[in-house]
Formats: C-alpha cells, structure tokens, sequence
C-alpha cells in the first residue's frame, strides 16, 4: 500500500484500541513490583479508547483534522503516567500529519512518528531509557530508516512495528529494575499493542475488519465514578453534552460565553465539529446559544443532583450536624460561617477509601476524587474536579505517583492557577494539608505543604500477585509484602506481622507518631490488635488507628 | 504627686509569689459549675478546679467581674491623686476589659484609672501587667510604664497547644481557629491570638512533634532579633513537665539575668482552653 488514507489510518487506530484492551491484563501483569496495583495496561487502554471515540466526530475525508481530534480526545482522556505519555504520543503524531489532507505517504507516517516520540521525550523531565519512551524512539527511527530507503507507507507501519519489537525486548537490558524483576517494560508493551494493531488494521481484509470492528463494540467503557459533588448547593445541576456542527465556530468565544453561564466548561473542536461540556442551571438557554452557531447533535442533558441523590443526601446530614455545632459557638458567630465567595485556593485530592476520603475532606479538602492505586483517573476528571471548586486557584494532591503526571497536566487545560503538591502517597497528603492555609497565596501553599513531604515516612502492605525476587527477599505469590517508600522491605505471611516488621526499619529515635489505616479488606479487630501492639512495642510514640477502607492495601501505615 | 498602682485580673494566672513580689492587685473572675459559683483563686484553687472540670459533665462557664468590684478595688488601693494602671484580659474574649473601663467612670474621688486591653490572656497579660508593675518599681514616671505597657501589648507574640478545641468551642472562643473543629486525626494545633483572637498557627499531629514546633519558634525568635533583648512568660495547665521543656529552650535564649514568668493556668482561662496546655509568650526590647 503506497498510501493511506482516512478510512484507513482510522482503520488502524480501532484495531490498535481493541489489541490494546484485550492485552491490557497483560501488560499490567508487567509491573515491577508485584504489588496488585499495576494498571498502565488499564490507564493506556483507557486513554486510547477516550481518544479513538473522538474519531467520530471527525471527517474521514482528511487525515490531519481525524489525528487532530485523536491529539484532543487522549488528552483529555489520559489516566495515570503511562496514559499521559500516550496522549503525548499521539499529541506529537497529529502535529506530524497536521498538514496532510487526503492521504500520506511513508515519508508523512515516519515524520508523524518522529514527532511523537519527541513530544513524549519533551513531556517527562527525565527521560529514562529502557522505557516506553524508548519503544517510541526506536520505532520512530526504524520508520524513518524506511522513508529514506524509499518505502511505502505499508513499509514504513512494518519497520515501525519491528523496531518496536526489538526495543522492547531491550528494554531489561536498559533498565536493570527490570532485569531484577524478569519483566519487559509495562508501557513500551503498550506501545507495541498499539503497533500491531496499527500493521493489522492496515493489512486485515475489508470484510475481516468490519467484523473485528463490529465485536469492539463490547469493549468495555470508562466505568460511571461516583462523582462526589462537593461545595455548596449543586446550582449548576444540569450536565449538558452536544456538538456544535457548523462553519467558522469561534470556539474561544463560545468557551467565554459559557463560561459565565455554569461551571466545569469545555469546549474543544475547531471551526466545524466543536464539543461542548457545561454544567448549568438553564441547559435551554445553552442550547438555544449555541444552536445559532450551526447544528446541534448528540445532544445529553443529565441532571446531575438526581444522580447524586445518596451522596447528597448523606451531605446534607452532614451539613445539619456541622451546623448544631455552630450553634453552640456563641460570640463568634462569623467565624464560623460559610461563605459562598470564592475561597483563595481550595485542594483536589485523590483518595482511595472512603475512610480517607473523609479524612482528606476534614482536613479541608474541597473535593476528593476516587481513585489511586486501583484506579487512576484522567487527566479529565482532574480538571472536572478542579473546575468544581469554589476557589481562585486549586491545589491538587495526587496522593500516588501514578497520578502527579495527570495532574500536572491539568494546569494547561483550566484558567484556574493550578499547583500540583506531588505527593506519592495517602500519609504525604494528610502531611500536606497540615500546612495548609485557605487565605494564603497559592504558591506559599504549595511551597509549604512541599516542605512537609519530607516529614513523612510511609509504609504499604499488601499481597504479592507472583513470586519474584526483590533484593535479597524471595517472594512467592500470595506472600503479604510490606514496601518502605514504595520499596520492598519486608515478607511475611501475616499482614500484623508484616506491618510489625515493617515499621522496625521505618521507626528511629525522632519519630513522634505512629498512624495506622486499615483497608476495606481487613478486619477493625485486627487492626486494633495492631494498634496496641504497636503502642507496646514504642512508648515514646503516639499510635494512631483508622478505618482507611483502601481497596487492596491491608495497611497503610505512616511514620512521622 | 501620687503613687502608681497595677490591677489586673485572674485571666493573667500570675502566681502568688509574683504578685506580692510585684505588688500586683488581682480582681477575680467567677467560675460557675451548675449553680455553684467561685471566684477565681479565693474560693477555689487550680487543683480542685482540674478535679472538679473532670468530675463534672457540664461545662463551666467564666464571669466577667462587675464594675462595682473594680470600683471597691480600686478605692481600697488608692488614695486621691494616685494613679491606676488596670491591664485586663483581651477584649475580644472577654468584658472584664469594658467592666474596667465603666469603672473608671464610676470613682467619686481624685483617682485617674488608665485601662489598658492586653489582647491577650494567660501570662500573656501577666506579662503585661509584670511590665507595669516593674516600671513602678524602677521607679519610671507615667508615661514611660505607658509605653513600655504598649510595647508589651503590641509586640507580644503567643503560641499556644491545647490538647483538644473542644473547650474553646463550647465556650464560643475558638475565633478564627473554627475551621480546626472536626478534623478526624489527632492534630494538636499550635494556635495564637491575632488581634486579641484565637486564630490558628500551624496544625501538627502529636504533642510531642507540637512541643518540639514550640521549641524551634523558640529558637526562631531569637534569630530573628539577635540583637535584642527576649522578655517571657509561660503558662501551662497541669502539664509542668512539657512547660519544662520550653523553658529549658527559652533559658539558652534569654539574657543572664532574664526571668521567665512562670504560672499555671487557672479557673477563669482553664474554662476555655481544659487540662493539657502548654502557652509561650514572647517579645523582644
């Protein structure tokens, strides 16, 4: 094939989303640690599947604007670092085709190439070899190779793919934390995924594809979160979704007229296809605004207070109950009033638990978005999040290092001032917040609570998904493993015995406070036991224990 | 020209000792369990008081004294054409100040009441009230103890630890450290007085990692002002060990012969902040 064109690369992109969730499982069974926590096949996944769904809205006909709203869906829907990485490659990949019209050669695909792993490189601070980022490069520089010789654009897809191949069997080579851990890299498997699917959707008979394509309908979406509403009365209930299609759509303007009409506003498209997302209280008169600027289609009108309806109910008892307390605070009755004026800066944070879900939001926290370790979320939800917030700026806590890259993407896609703390785990959050002051500037905030993450030790126990050798420990699957820092440190076959260990090498003469939460899958007795084990064992520190209800984790454990 | 007096009132928690040493007139407040009512360090004493704030269910509550008490103690100290000067408890936490003032309206004879608002509480004010009192005693004219009251009211800095907001909320005085109240951990804040108001420092998990803040402050003010001179005070309510520990930090920051007035924090104060607290109050000259 000497070309390709839309249908084609469109084709290719499907095919590269459904190869990519069915290996998903497999490319989470790569990660380093075996922790039960590896998701990049999950979040890559995820990530393509939001981008390739914007395809929809694009015209075949032209290969540059069908990669321009790949570019915008995986942005919007990246989760976790490898899911940003991706978008990124794909972000890179439509800039190398923004000029292409009906079809592009084998030079076009290897300049598109090139262009993407580039950007991937430019979006992490430091690149590290070994890694998806190398997959990228290889293949790119194997598709360049074949544009030179001279090769088609089937040529080109073929040498991408087996560059691809060879750097990720390298990658142990690379990075010897792979080679400890027997294991290729997690993302670059990824990244293959897509390659293969790329050369399958470009060779798979016509008649073949629309029966592979037709099965991909079953793949799983992004499932429904419960998004927790948080702040003051849900005004803007109306979660109103439509695309605008029309000619010379300003989309910058439509964005500030929306934007004084609701909240959480995005809108993306160019001039003919734009997509409209807006939380309102008169989804009619959006509607009737935008349909002069063209034809009004998938038009979704949700109304979000009904959906929320346990939530909000549980928020309102909640409300009663912190409203007989002020009451009892006579004289000084303005302190302790809640104003509906924009706070300075209010806080985003990432939580797994709803035991610490309420701990972050009695600490202060405006709005806690469910996930972390099982499951990260996009880049997407981070921004619903932080447009939520009644605040001039937004401080978010990604509380998982899988989690910071997503939230620092988020600073380029809101016009609230956003600073991202990054903390890596629950205890590092909690420390943060002590230092947080709602009046304060945002960058004193963030400074502050910066300084705190080191003030923190934090300890995780939780099972071995497969036997492995860590150091100098020999794991077998199911051992209950205890990680310092994210490092192993400790086995055991006890989750009590693992935490007891665990905290011996986490303890030293300055440590003042001992904090111990327990997960969904672990019993309160135990962990009181736990508790007054601890209490015991260091009576120079104050043990602390809560209900944590963090999936997968039996403790999470602090040292400060 | 006539003698210069000092009244202040029982939310100074300046100890016997210091008061006759400094001829200190104190003016009780009123502690009221159910219907029993106490006045502050002459119908109850700081140890029946904690004894009786654990045994009982129902909180106490303070009362601010009368401007007819202030006016009876001001007419027993001073003679016609003698001057007061009457240093109370924070305005903003208490009407001791605006009973004082009334007072002052209220005298027959030749006696000039100068009124001072210490905005502060606790040996915060017995600080101020130890500085008039030794302005009297170097034998410094009026205007000079005056300014060297204003400075003391003006450059006082307060870090307090309370082992739970409970009591200052019940009691309506937690100010603006309200958005501390219902946090789920056992954070033991470090609070301080703006303006004559609770307000909130720094949040920290456990005493003891509290303790050692104070400390650091300690040793953050004096490089702060090296070149100055430190003046001290702290109070603490059933905790003398922590309290301790401060001064142990405060000694290596002070002049040579630099005193740290030391009180344990009574009824009137102890209503509003219960057992468990350590309080530093310092500025520099």
């Amino acid at each position: 094939m000497d070309v390709i064109n839309g249908v084609t690369l469109k084709n290719m992109l499907l095919v590269a989303a459904r190869n990519l969730e069915q290996q998903k499982d497999t490319v989470n069974a790569l990660n380093v640690f075996p922790v039960p926590d590896g998701d990049t096949g999950t979040n890559m996944s995820l990530t393509l599947n939001a981008a390739v769904k914007e395809l929809d809205r694009a015209s075949d006909a032209e290969i540059g604007s069908l990669t321009k709203f790949l570019a915008r869906g995986s942005l919007m829907g990246a989760r976790g670092n490898s899911g940003v990485i991706l978008s990124q490659f794909f972000r890179g990949f439509a800039d190398g085709l923004a000029e292409v019209k009906a079809e592009a050669t084998g030079e076009d695909l290897a300049r598109a190439f090139v262009s993407a792993s580039q950007t991937t490189y430019r979006a992490v601070m430091k690149p590290v070899e070994g890694t998806m980022l190398t997959v990228a490069r290889v293949a790119s520089e194997a598709a360049e190779e074949a544009a030179e010789e001279g090769k088609d654009a089937a040529g080109v897809i073929r040498a991408a793919l087996l560059g691809a191949q060879q750097a990720l069997a390298d990658t142990p080579n690379l990075l010897p934390v792979l080679k400890e851990a027997g294991v290729v890299d997690a993302g670059g498997q990824g990244l293959l995924c897509i390659f293969e699917g790329f050369w399958a959707g470009l060779t798979t008979a016509p008649e073949e594809l629309e029966v592979l394509l037709a099965e991909q309908l079953e793949v799983s979406t992004k499932p429904v979160e419960a998004v927790q509403i948080q702040g003051e009365v849900l005004v803007n209930k109306y979660c109103t979704e439509f695309i605008i299609l029309g000619e010379g759509i300003d989309t910058e303007k439509v964005r500030t007229e929306l934007e004084s009409q609701g909240d959480s506003v995005i809108v993306v498209g160019d001039e003919h296809v734009t997509k409209v997302h807006i939380h309102t209280a008169y989804p009619g008169q959006i509607l009737q605004y935008c349909g002069e600027l063209g034809n009004l289609t998938e038009i979704a009108i949700d109304n979000m207070m009904l959906q929320n309806q346990e939530f909000a109910s549980h928020k309102e008892n909640h409300r009663l109950d912190y409203s007989a307390n002020v009451d009892n605070v006579v004289g000084f009755p303005q302190a302790a009033v809640q104003s509906n004026e924009a706070t300075e800066v209010g806080v985003v944070a990432v939580v797994a638990g709803e035991g610490l879900a309420e701990i972050f939001r009695s600490l202060g926290v405006d709005y806690v978005v469910t996930g972390g370790q099982t499951m990260n979320p996009s880049t997407e939800d981070l921004v619903t999040a932080v447009n939520s917030v009644n605040a001039k700026s937004v401080i978010i806590l990604p509380n998982n290092k899988n989690v910071i890259f997503a939230a620092q993407q988020v600073k380029e896609l809101v016009e609230k001032e956003v600073g991202v703390v990054p903390t890596r785990s629950a205890p590092q959050g909690i420390s943060a917040m002590m230092y947080f002051v709602q009046d304060d500037p945002l960058e004193d905030n963030v400074a502050a609570m910066e300084s705190s993450l080191s003030e923190v030790k934090t300890g995780e126990i939780t099972y071995a998904v497969r036997s492995t050798v860590a150091g100098d420990l020999q794991i077998e699957e199911r051992d209950i493993i205890g990680l310092a820092e994210g490092k192993i440190a400790v086995v055991g076959s006890n989750p009590n015995d693992v935490a007891c260990d665990l905290l011996d090498s986490m303890v030293d003469e300055d440590s003042t406070v001992i904090s111990v939460y327990y997960g969904e899958d672990q019993e309160a007795e135990q962990a009181e036991l736990l508790g007054e084990a601890l209490n015991e064992k260091y009576p120079d520190c104050e043990v602390e224990v809560y209900a944590g209800g963090q999936p997968l984790y039996y403790y999470i454990v602090s040292v400060e | 020209m006539g003698k210069i007096h000092v009244v202040t009132d029982s939310g100074s928690d300046l100890s016997m000792e210091v008061r006759q040493r400094l001829a200190i007139n104190v003016v009780p407040l009123t502690v009221q369990f159910g219907s029993d009512i106490y006045k502050d360090g002459e119908e109850i004493s700081v140890s029946e008081f904690y004894a009786k704030l654990k045994a009982e269910s129902e909180m106490p509550s303070t009362c601010q004294p009368s401007p007819a008490d202030f006016v009876a103690m001001y007419e027993a100290i001073a003679q016609p054409g003698d001057t007061i000067i009457s240093v109370h408890l924070s305005s903003k936490m208490s009407g001791t100040y605006q009973s004082a003032v009334l007072a002052s309206t209220m005298l027959d004879s030749d006696i000039q009441v100068k009124v001072v608002d210490s905005k502060s509480a606790s040996m915060g004010l017995g600080l101020v009230a130890a500085t008039a009192a030794q302005g009297v005693q170097a034998g410094k004219d009026l205007d000079e103890i005056l300014a060297d009251v204003q400075q003391a009211v003006d450059q006082l800095q307060v870090y307090f630890v309370v082992d739970t907001l409970e009591y200052l909320k019940k009691n309506g005085r937690i100010g603006l450290a309200s958005a501390l109240v219902g946090t789920m951990l056992n954070i033991k804040p470090i609070l301080t007085l703006v303006d004559g108001e609770v307000a909130p420092f720094e949040k920290i998990r456990g005493k003891a990692k509290a303790l050692k803040r104070v400390r650091e402050l300690v040793n953050q003010f004096k490089e702060k002002f090296p070149d100055k001179s430190v003046r001290a005070a702290l109070s603490h309510a059933v905790s003398p060990d922590e309290a301790a520990q401060i001064q142990e930090a405060l000694a290596k920051i002070l002049p040579v012969d630099g005193e740290v007035l030391m009180g344990e924090i009574g009824p009137t104060i102890g209503v509003h902040t219960g057992p468990g607290v350590v309080a530093l109050f310092l500025y520099a000259v």
